[in-house]
């Protein structure tokens, strides 16, 4: 062959991404030698810290052949439908983003098309009590997806919540399992080839780790991929927030399967309640808000005080993850605050992409290019989803979110926006995470409306539409009622794999 | 609703003005009260008489019987185009409606051909490993399973019709749907001084006809987009150099392909499209490269079967509008753009603007976004479309006539030379969701055309190769089998189908 093979590859970072990278690439190239260097993740690197996890996370254990038996039982993780917004926008009722679909398509216009119309005249249930995943969160109640193709409800999807800790382990254990060697060590130095490649991790004591490929999990310092370049691009134009401050509290007895995502004056707060504690985050801007102001905000809402100092927040992301022979994977490539939960969904999605794209030891531009276009989509569209909450967010009394409403948004959202806004299309985008439904769910939910509905609704009367939408929603209500709770369903797992 | 509907008049009765009346009629009945005006006295070209699977689609939203159709224009299938002499003098390979392999899984069956191929280990050719390459190899056509575990499942297909018969059908549906008519030539246009939307169109007989939304379906003459409203036209020549064709239909005397032939010529290359009544004929030609009558000598001495009409030269130029969609005027077809029909496009192409206008359909007064939102559409499936047009010209290692040492040695956009670039490394093929032509249409011009890639995907060579062999084999044999059960396409078509007699 022309082009020799990557034969090894050195993982620097010893959280969830960078075992998740070593036991993905030895899983699906096992003729590849890997070492980690388990780097502690620093405080800031989100992807490696937050408890919540998108959907994607079961493709990502599919293909390393996890079971929820490891995932979820051994691991200790709850199961998430999605999210609860409380108090995004002013005049709204609190919404759900739940991970699945919302309504049923019904002749030849999209359902929100047909729940739009009915919102026209006044006439529309909440959007949410048409996705069947939204209605089992906000009853505390959890259904495998299973049950929505057996009862021929809208199809949905979960995520999990993780305990980092328990989970790294795991992950570690696996990639170990499946042939990754660790090497423990505190990097001190890069040695470079003439041509800028990297050529060896220096450790403290003067060891050299060389390798063929090195991939960089160790959060947003990037102690490897950012010795080549600085180049960053920036977001705080249009994300406002700096700030991010954690703490925990005792679990919930019966925790639900759905996370709170809860705006404040200063910014906006989370509680995830994992079958473990119930963590909480509060994300702020120092522009707005004091450290000190913010600890007792977070201390009066969870009834703990700050666990650690309040972590900095730099939203932007490296315009080239992967230049010569490093990837920056995770917050080494990202980093954001963790609304929506994107941090680590995007962390396995650039895994799942470098191995599908691995080049030739020689790291040809052409295949990083390749490489470096589609994160850069992904990116772009995570990002808008992101911005979206805040673009929508009506809360006029409160400087903080005034701030935030006023950055005009970058051109691929406000694409969307004025598409939406002018007749309730949702345009394509590749790459894009978040589904056309997800998109709706939190404009329709912040209360931004159409002008117009689309044409083919037309075929349509309204009474037609009302009426498939209220069977739908009794369909729904019925089914959430008939379900177990989400503990209850937790426990019957936990059986099931105790046997 | 009737003060919702805007009066639409579709200008030109050729394939893009039926589907255009037909479609709105149908999908918004009270938005668009739709006239259409055609003249007899112009000649419809009547271009693309091979489609591609999207076809399929715009039918059943029509509600369009398949067997009505397809006995109406005396259609029959298509599996997919079967290019003869590209790469090389000698060369054939189908680029088929389907995957190769099930077309499921992380990686992707070619990977695991490259693997064996590139350890010397003899495999089939590739084709061996597509239900539509198989099936059209056999002249074998059954519609496919909708069974995904089956590998009948795996492919698609699309029709090869007589598009002189296809505006006639349509235009009976669209009439009992409302849609009016009248004959007539546009001798002027009206434009309004302040908005510069067109007004109104005068004819031939002093007729004026005002509406609100003009559909420009005049083809080459883009009476309305271009004359009127002076849009820019692209010139992408520099990439397609052929810009005349010469067409000859035929009686049928050999047999009824189930996909269309592209036979690579000197200066261009011949379509053979087999219909239930004659076979088309044409030569696509780069007029720098070869006169008129010469293009038509190479056709008569190409073709099977007795003539049926005398060959008849079209003139077009490669390129499209720099925008389809200019004040209150759509371009849908020629109009718009042209591509040359070697992959069929022509009528996606018009199915696809129609699509966009459904889905941006405006009120009277028409907001920009609805412009721009069709124009970022179109504009991505002409430049898709471009590129995969382009591969097939440029990946050649013929150097037998000028016209071919031209196009192999030509420049080509940046957007190409990163995807070929890419396909020879590992064999990867750029991945895009919502196109055209997916990945194995790439891979099938990309083999078939010799760009052989230096490696494969690591992720194959987790098994051991004797598995992979022993289940490339299964797969084969599984196809082979299945594509033997599948019934002759003739006797298909005589039992489904047949056209009046």
């Amino acid at each position: 062959m022309r082009h020799p093979p990557i034969g090894s590859v050195i993982v620097a970072g010893g959280g969830i991404v960078g075992w998740s990278a070593a036991a993905a690439l030895r899983r699906q190239v096992p003729r590849l030698s890997v070492t980690v260097v388990p780097i502690p993740p620093p405080p800031d690197a989100l992807a490696d810290r937050m408890p919540c996890t998108l959907p994607s996370i079961a493709e990502f254990h599919g293909d390393l052949h996890l079971m929820e038996a490891d995932t979820v039982v051994r691991a200790r993780s709850g199961l998430r439908l999605g999210t609860k917004f409380e108090g995004w926008a002013e005049g709204t009722a609190d919404y759900v983003h739940a991970y699945g679909a919302y309504g049923q398509p019904l002749g030849p216009a999209s359902f929100p098309q047909h729940w739009i119309r009915a919102a026209g005249s006044g006439t529309a249930a909440p959007f949410d009590e048409h996705c069947a995943a939204a209605a089992l969160a906000a009853e505390g109640r959890f259904a495998h997806p299973r049950m929505a193709a057996g009862a021929q409800l809208p199809a949905f999807d979960y995520g999990l919540i993780i305990d980092p800790p328990r989970y790294t382990a795991m992950m570690r254990a696996l990639a170990l399992h499946l042939g990754a060697v660790e090497h423990h060590g505190t990097l001190a130095d890069l040695r470079l080839r003439e041509d800028g490649f990297v050529e060896a991790l220096v450790l403290a004591g003067g060891e050299q780790l060389a390798a063929d490929l090195f991939v960089d999990a160790t959060g947003p310092a990037a102690l490897v991929r950012g010795r080549l370049d600085r180049a960053w691009e920036d977001w705080s134009e249009w994300l406002p927030a700096d700030r991010l401050l954690l703490t925990s509290s005792p679990a919930y007895p019966e925790p639900p399967a759905l996370d709170r995502a809860v705006a404040l004056p200063i910014g906006w707060r989370f509680e995830v309640p994992s079958p473990v504690r119930t963590s909480h985050g509060l994300v702020y801007s120092t522009r707005h808000c004091s450290d000190d102001e913010a600890a007792r905000t977070l201390h009066r809402a969870a009834a703990a005080g700050p666990d650690e100092p309040a972590i900095p927040i730099r939203p932007g992301c490296r315009p080239e993850p992967w230049l010569r022979n490093c990837v920056a994977i995770g917050d080494a490539a990202i980093a954001c605050e963790p609304l929506e939960w994107i941090n680590l969904h995007l962390a396995h999605s650039a895994i799942d992409r470098m191995v599908a794209m691995l080049p030739d030891r020689d790291c040809a531009p052409i295949e990083l290019w390749d490489y470096n276009r589609q994160t850069a989509a992904e990116t772009m569209r995570a990002r808008d989803f992101l911005l979206l909450h805040y673009a929508i967010a009506k809360r006029p009394s409160d400087p903080f979110w005034q701030d935030a409403a006023s950055r005009t948004p970058p051109p691929s959202l406000a694409h969307t926006l004025a598409q939406w806004r002018s007749r309730g299309r949702l345009p394509f985008y590749e790459e894009e995470t978040f589904s056309r439904d997800s998109w709706a769910a939190v404009l329709i939910g912040q209360g931004v409306l159409p002008r117009r509905t689309d044409p083919l609704l037309d075929a349509i009367p309204p009474k037609r539409s009302a009426e498939a939408m209220a069977r739908l929603r009794q369909a729904i209500r019925r089914a959430a009622q008939a379900a177990p709770t989400h503990a209850d369903y937790l426990r019957t797992l936990s059986r099931q794999v105790s046997r | 609703m009737s003060s919702q509907a805007l009066s639409v008049l579709v200008v030109g009765g050729g394939t893009a003005g039926w589907m255009t009346a037909a479609a709105l009629a149908r999908l918004l009945p009270g938005r668009a009260r739709v006239h259409l005006v055609e003249s007899q006295e112009i000649a419809i070209i009547g271009v693309g008489e091979a489609t591609l699977p999207h076809i399929r689609g715009f039918n059943e939203r029509l509600a369009i019987s398949e067997a009505e159709f397809m006995a109406a224009t005396r259609a029959t299938f298509k599996l997919g185009i079967d290019f003869v002499d590209w790469g090389r003098p000698g060369d054939r390979y189908i680029h088929p409606f389907g995957t190769f392999g099930r077309g499921k899984g992380e990686v992707g069956l070619h990977q695991y051909w490259l693997r064996m191929r590139q350890a010397g280990q003899s495999v089939a050719e590739i084709e061996e490993y597509s239900m539509a390459c198989m099936m059209a190899r056999m002249g074998r056509f059954g519609p496919p399973s909708a069974d995904f575990e089956r590998i009948e499942s795996t492919f698609n297909y699309a029709y090869q019709f007589d598009a002189t018969l296809f505006g006639p059908f349509l235009r009976a549906h669209a009439e009992r749907m409302g849609v009016t008519r009248t004959e007539g030539r546009i001798v002027d246009v009206e434009l309004e001084a302040t908005s510069g939307n067109i007004e109104a169109v005068r004819l031939a007989s002093g007729e004026r006809i005002e509406a609100d939304l003009f559909i420009d379906c005049s083809g080459f003459a883009a009476l309305l987009i271009g004359k009127a409203l002076g849009e820019p036209y692209q010139d992408w020549s520099r990439w397609l150099p052929t810009d005349r064709a010469v067409a000859m239909p035929c009686r049928t005397h050999t047999a009824l392909t189930p996909y269309t032939s592209a036979i690579a010529m000197g200066a261009g290359w011949r379509w053979r499209i087999p219909l239930q009544h004659r076979t088309g004929n044409g030569y696509v030609y780069a007029s720098a490269f070869l006169s008129d009558d010469a293009a038509a000598e190479a056709l008569m001495r190409a073709v099977e079967g007795e003539p049926i009409a005398p060959p008849r030269v079209l003139r077009f130029l490669a390129g499209r509008r720099n925008r389809g969609w200019v004040k209150n005027c759509v371009a849908v077809g020629l109009s718009g753009g042209f591509l040359e029909p070697l992959e069929s496009t022509s009528i996606y192409l018009i199915q696809q603007a129609i699509t966009a206008l459904i889905e941006l359909w405006p009120e009277r007064d028409i907001a920009d976004a609805d412009r721009d939102e069709f124009n970022r559409a179109i504009d991505l499936e002409y430049d898709r479309i471009r590129d995969f047009l382009i591969l097939h010209y440029h990946a050649t290692e013929r150097s037998d006539t000028p016209f071919w040492d031209h196009v192999r040695t030509m420049d080509i956009p940046g957007s190409l030379a990163e995807k070929i670039d890419l396909f020879r490394r590992r064999g990867r093929v750029v991945k895009s969701r919502e196109s055209v032509f997916l990945e194995g249409s790439w891979i099938a011009v990309y083999l078939g055309q010799h760009i052989m890639p230096e490696g494969h995907d690591p992720r194959v060579d987790a098994a051991p190769a004797d598995a992979v062999l022993r289940s490339m084999e299964t797969l084969r044999q599984e196809i082979v089998h299945a594509a033997e059960r599948m019934p002759a396409h003739v006797d298909h078509i005589a039992r489904y189908c047949p056209m009046a007699a």
